[in-house]
C-alpha cells in the first residue's frame, strides 16, 4: 500500500469522524433517529428519546457512506477495499476517542450543558446506544467493518457491467421517447407545447382552491420571491448592476400600501389597486433617488452603497424619528383588505393576485429582455465603454434598469403588506435583500426557470421543511456553499446563446465589466 | 464643416451625475455643517467631557473595526472577493476567548485553607494572553478551513460564485455556533483585574471620565496587531509574497511563489486579526452570541470600503473613522442615537460618490500599475 492511499483514506476517515461529532454535538443524531423510527413505525413520544436500535440504523447508513466515498474511483480493486476500511478505521477511532470522553463525563457526573447544550446526560448515555463502555466498542467496530462494506458496495456498482446496465436502460428509453413521438400524428407534436401550458393553467388556477391557506401562504412568498428575483436580475443579470439593497425597494412598495390602507398613523383608506400603483411609483423614485448620485461607482462600490441604502431605510423605519409618520419598530397593523368586484379577498385570491403578478412580470420580463433596451443592457453588462462608443447613452440604460427593477419590488412589496396585513421594519432587512440575490445565483442568471427554481429551492423548500425547524438555517447554508461548488452556474443556466464570440477571453470572467482597481491589473 | 468642428458631439449632454452630485454633495455637507453650527457653536449643548468621553469610545470601536476591516481587504486585494463569513470567524474567536476565559476561571490556585482564588484572578495578564492566542488560533484554524472548503474550488468562477458562498458559509457557522451553544446571550467573564468599567481616571472641568482597562488594552493592542501586520506586509518575504500575489497571481506562480499557499496563509493571518478582535469585543463589550459577528461584520466591510477596498493602511484608516463617527456624530449633529448607523452609511456614500474607490484607493492602482 502506498503512502498516498493511507493519506488520503485516514484524511477522510478524520473528516467523517469530526462532522460525526459535530452532528452529535448539535443533536442531530436523536433527530434523525426519531425519524427512522418514525419511518419504521414506532413513534417516538415528544420529549422522549427514541430506541438505540433506530440510531444504529443511522450509523450504519452513515458508516457505509464513509467507505462508499473513501473508495477512490480508480484503482486496483483491493486498494479500494483498504481505503474503505482504513477510513472507517479511523473515522471510528475519532467517534470512538469521543464516545470514551463522554463516558468518562458520566461516570464523573460532569455537566457542561451550559456550554455545550446537546451534551445533556440522556443524550450521552443515548450516543454510548445505552450499553455504557460496550458502545464504544460497538461504534469502532460498526464503522470499520461498515467502511469495509461500503468500499464494497461502490466497488460492486460502479463496476464496468453496471455502468453498462444503465447505459442501456437510458438508450431504451430514449428509443421508447423517439418511438412514441413518430407514432404521434404530426399536430400533437406541433401544438402539444399548447397543451402543456393550458394544462400549467388549469392546475394554476385548481390548486390554490385544494390545498388550503398553509400551502397558499408558503407559495404565495414563493411567488413574491420570483418576482423580486425578476426585479433584481434586471439590474444585476441583465445591466451587470451589483445592488445588495432592494429589500429597501420592497419597503417602499409594502410600506405605501401599508400606510394608504391602514388605520392607525394616518387613517387613510385609498384602497387596495391605486395604493399598489402608489407602491410602485415610489419604488421606481426610489430606485431614481438611489441611482442618480452613484452612476459612477461599479463592483463593489456599488454593492456596499446600495447595501447601506437598503440598511439607511430599515434604521429610519425602525427610529424613533418617523414613528408618526411610518409607525415605528412596531410596523404598520390592520392594513386594509383588498376588495375584487366587491368581495374582500381571502388566501385563494391571494395566490390568484400572485400568479397574475408573477405571469405579468415574466411576460414584462421576455419582452423587456427581447427589446432594443434589452440588448442595450445586455451590451453596457459586458463593456460600458464599448456600449458608449456604439451610441448607447450608458446612464440612462443603467438608471432605466435600476427604476424598471425598483417597479417590480415595488409590486411584490405591495402585494406582501397586504397579504400579511402588516408591515414593520423587520420585513426588510439586509437578510430580504440576501436572500434575493442568493434565489437570482442559486436559479441562474437571466435565467426564469432557474429564479423560480431558485425561489423552490430557498424559500419554499425551508418553509415545507418546517418538521427540520431547528436545522434549516443551517442545512440552508451548507447547501449554498454545496450549490455553488457543483452547479455554478445556477440550477437552470440561462440557455440564451451569448452574444459574445464563443471561445473569447472574457465570457465568463465577470459579472460586471473591468472596475477600478481590477482593470489595472 | 466648421460649425460641426467647433461644436463637438454632445456626448455629455444627459450626464445627469455631473449635475446632480454636486448638488447632492451640497445639500449634504450643508445640512451637516448647519447641524454642526446650531449643536456645536449656536447651543453649545454637551461640555467637554462628554466629547472626550465620545472620542475614547469612537477609538476603542475604531480599533476593532480597523482589526476586522484588514482582514476583508487582505482577502478582497488578493482574491477580488467579499469574504463574507469574515464576521463569523470573528464571532468563533469570541467563543474561542469566552470559553479560555470560563477555563481559566474555574480553575482554583489558592492555597489550602485560603478562599478560592481562580487562574485568571489570580494571574490575570497570563490569562489575557492565553485567551488572546487561542482566540487568535481557533478563528485562523476556521479561516484556513473556510477557504480550503468553500473558496478554493470556486477560484475560476465568475465573481458571484464565491460571494454566495460565502453567504451560505456565514449562515452555518452562525447555525452551527447556534445549535452547539444555544442561542442565549452570555456574560464575558473578565479576569477581576479588568473587570468591565474599571479603569483610570481622569477629571475634566470637576467631572469623571473613566479610561477602562478594557478600553486601553483594546486600542493598545489593535494599533500593535495593525503595526505588526503592516511591517510584515511590507518587509518581510510573506509579505513580499502576498503583494506580488495581490498585483498578478500568473506572474507571481512564475516567479516560484506558491499561490495557493499565500491564499492560506492570507485567510490564517485575516483569521487572526480577526480572532483577536473577536476577544477585544467580548471583553470590552462583556457580551458572546451566536449573532455577535454579523453587525461588527457589515460595519467592518463598510470601513474597509471606506478607506478603499484592496489597500491596507486604508482599512486601518476606515475602521478609526467609521468608528469615531458612530460615537461622535450622533452627537455632533444632535440626532437619537438609534441613528448612528445611518450617519455612517451616509457619510460613506457621500464619500464615495465623491471618491469613487474609497479615501485612499487610488495608492493600490497606482502600485500596480
Amino acid at each position: 500500500m502506498n503512502k498516498e492511499i493511507i493519506r488520503s483514506s485516514s484524511q477522510k476517515g478524520l473528516l467523517f469522524g469530526i462532522v460525526m461529532i459535530f452532528l452529535v454535538l448539535i443533536n442531530f443524531h436523536l433527530m434523525a433517529s426519531t425519524m427512522i423510527s418514525k419511518l419504521m413505525g414506532t413513534n417516538v413520544l415528544r420529549g422522549s428519546l427514541p430506541e438505540a436500535r433506530f440510531f444504529i440504523i443511522f450509523l450504519v447508513l452513515y458508516a457505509i457512506w464513509v467507505g462508499w466515498s473513501a473508495a477512490s474511483r480508480e484503482g486496483k480493486t483491493i486498494h479500494k477495499l483498504f481505503e474503505g476500511l482504513f477510513a472507517g478505521l479511523i473515522a471510528g477511532l475519532t467517534v470512538a476517542l469521543f464516545g470514551l470522553l463522554l463516558f468518562y463525563m458520566l461516570e464523573t457526573q460532569t455537566d457542561i450543558r451550559k456550554y455545550l447544550t446537546a451534551l445533556s446526560f440522556p443524550s450521552m448515555r443515548f450516543f454510548l446506544l445505552d450499553m455504557g463502555e460496550l458502545g464504544i466498542l460497538v461504534h469502532f467496530g460498526l464503522f470499520t467493518l461498515l467502511g469495509l462494506l461500503g468500499s464494497a458496495l461502490a466497488v460492486g456498482l460502479r463496476s464496468q457491467k453496471v455502468a453498462h446496465f444503465k447505459q442501456g436502460v437510458k438508450t431504451a428509453i430514449t428509443n421508447l421517447r423517439l418511438r412514441i413521438t413518430n407514432a404521434l400524428p404530426e399536430s400533437v407534436n406541433k401544438y402539444g407545447k399548447y397543451g402543456i401550458y393550458l394544462l400549467l393553467l388549469v392546475i394554476l388556477f385548481l390548486l390554490p382552491t385544494r390545498w388550503g391557506s398553509y400551502y397558499n401562504f408558503v407559495f404565495g412568498m414563493v411567488g413574491l420571491y420570483v418576482i423580486l428575483g425578476i426585479g433584481l436580475n434586471i439590474m444585476l443579470g441583465l445591466s451587470g448592476q451589483f445592488m445588495i439593497g432592494i429589500a429597501a425597494l420592497f419597503a417602499m412598495g409594502a410600506y405605501s400600501v401599508a400606510l394608504l390602507n391602514s388605520p392607525i398613523p394616518h387613517g387613510l383608506m385609498w384602497g387596495f389597486w391605486p395604493s399598489l400603483a402608489v407602491g410602485v411609483v415610489m419604488a421606481v423614485i426610489g430606485g431614481l433617488l438611489l441611482g442618480l448620485p452613484i452612476m459612477r461607482l461599479r463592483g463593489d462600490y456599488l454593492g456596499i452603497v446600495t447595501l447601506g441604502f437598503g440598511e439607511i431605510i430599515r434604521i429610519l423605519l425602525n427610529s424613533d424619528l418617523l414613528t408618526d409618520i411610518t409607525g415605528g419598530p412596531r410596523g404598520v397593523q390592520n392594513i386594509q383588505q383588498p376588495t375584487f368586484l366587491g368581495t374582500p379577498f381571502n388566501d385563494v385570491m391571494y395566490a390568484y393576485l400572485i400568479i397574475v403578478a408573477m405571469a405579468v412580470s415574466i411576460f414584462l420580463y421576455y419582452r423587456l429582455e427581447n427589446s432594443r433596451t434589452g440588448r442595450a443592457w445586455l451590451s453596457i453588462k459586458e463593456d460600458a465603454l464599448v456600449a458608449q462608443a456604439t451610441g448607447i447613452d450608458v446612464q440612462k440604460y443603467k438608471l432605466l434598469a435600476l427604476c424598471v427593477g425598483a417597479a417590480f419590488a415595488g409590486l411584490a412589496g405591495g402585494i406582501f403588506a397586504a397579504r400579511n396585513q402588516f408591515t414593520g421594519p423587520n420585513d426588510h432587512t439586509l437578510m430580504v435583500s440576501i436572500n434575493v440575490l442568493s434565489v437570482v445565483i442559486v436559479g441562474g442568471l437571466n435565467s426564469i426557470p432557474g429564479i423560480i427554481l431558485g425561489s423552490f429551492a430557498l424559500r419554499g423548500l425551508p418553509e415545507l421543511l418546517r418538521e427540520l425547524e431547528t436545522y434549516r438555517l443551517l442545512v440552508f447554508g451548507a447547501l449554498l456553499v454545496f450549490m455553488m461548488l457543483v452547479r455554478p452556474d445556477g440550477l437552470w443556466p440561462a440557455s440564451r446563446p451569448d452574444l459574445e464570440e464563443k471561445g473569447s477571453p472574457g465570457l465568463k470572467e465577470d459579472i460586471e465589466p473591468a472596475e477600478e482597481g481590477r482593470s489595472n491589473d | 464643416m466648421e460649425s460641426n468642428l467647433k461644436s463637438p458631439p454632445k456626448l455629455t449632454r444627459r450626464n445627469y451625475s455631473k449635475i446632480i452630485r454636486p448638488i447632492f454633495g451640497l445639500l449634504v455637507f450643508g445640512s451637516i455643517l448647519w447641524r454642526l453650527y446650531e449643536v456645536l457653536i449656536a447651543q453649545q449643548a454637551y461640555s467637554a467631557e462628554i466629547w472626550v468621553r465620545l472620542l475614547i469610545s469612537g477609538l476603542i470601536i475604531g480599533g476593532v473595526y480597523a482589526l476586522i476591516a484588514i482582514g476583508y481587504t487582505l482577502v478582497y486585494g488578493i482574491l477580488f472577493m467579499i469574504n463574507f463569513a469574515h464576521g463569523e470567524i470573528m464571532m468563533i474567536g469570541t467563543f474561542a476567548g469566552y470559553f479560555l476565559f470560563e477555563a481559566t476561571k474555574s480553575i482554583n490556585v489558592a492555597a489550602e485553607g485560603s478562599p478560592p482564588l481562580s487562574f485568571s484572578d489570580a494571574y490575570p495578564l497570563i490569562s489575557v494572553i492565553l485567551a488572546f492566542l487561542v482566540g487568535m488560533t481557533v478563528a485562523a484554524t476556521a479561516g484556513f478551513f473556510l477557504e480550503k472548503i468553500a473558496y478554493r474550488p470556486l477560484r475560476k468562477a465568475p465573481r458571484l460564485v464565491p460571494l454566495i458562498s460565502a453567504i451560505g458559509a456565514s449562515f452555518f457557522l452562525q447555525n452551527a455556533a447556534q445549535l452547539l451553544f444555544s442561542p442565549q446571550v452570555r456574560d464575558y467573564t473578565n479576569p477581576q483585574a479588568i473587570a468591565r468599567g474599571s479603569g483610570w481616571s481622569l477629571i475634566i472641568n470637576g467631572s469623571r471620565v473613566v479610561i477602562t482597562y478594557t478600553g486601553a488594552l483594546t486600542f493598545i493592542l489593535s494599533i500593535l496587531l495593525m503595526i505588526g501586520l503592516y511591517v510584515m506586509v511590507q518587509k518581510t518575504k510573506l509579505g513580499k509574497a502576498m503583494r506580488a500575489v495581490a498585483s498578478d497571481k500568473n506572474t507571481a506562480a512564475l516567479m516560484g511563489i506558491d499561490v495557493d499557499a499565500i491564499i492560506s496563509r492570507t485567510f490564517i493571518i485575516s483569521g487572526a486579526l480577526a480572532g483577536a478582535a473577536g476577544v477585544m469585543w467580548g471583553l470590552h463589550n462583556g457580551l458572546v452570541h451566536f449573532f455577535v459577528g454579523f453587525l461588527p461584520g457589515i460595519k467592518a466591510f463598510t470601513a474597509a470600503v471606506l478607506g478603499g477596498i484592496g489597500n491596507i493602511p486604508g482599512a486601518m484608516l476606515g475602521g478609526m473613522f467609521l468608528g469615531l463617527i458612530e460615537s461622535l456624530g450622533p452627537t455632533a449633529l444632535g440626532i437619537s442615537y438609534q441613528l448612528k448607523d445611518v450617519i455612517a452609511f451616509v457619510i460613506m456614500i457621500v464619500i464615495l460618490i465623491f471618491r469613487p474607490s474609497g479615501i485612499l484607493g487610488e495608492v493600490l492602482s497606482e502600485e500596480k500599475v
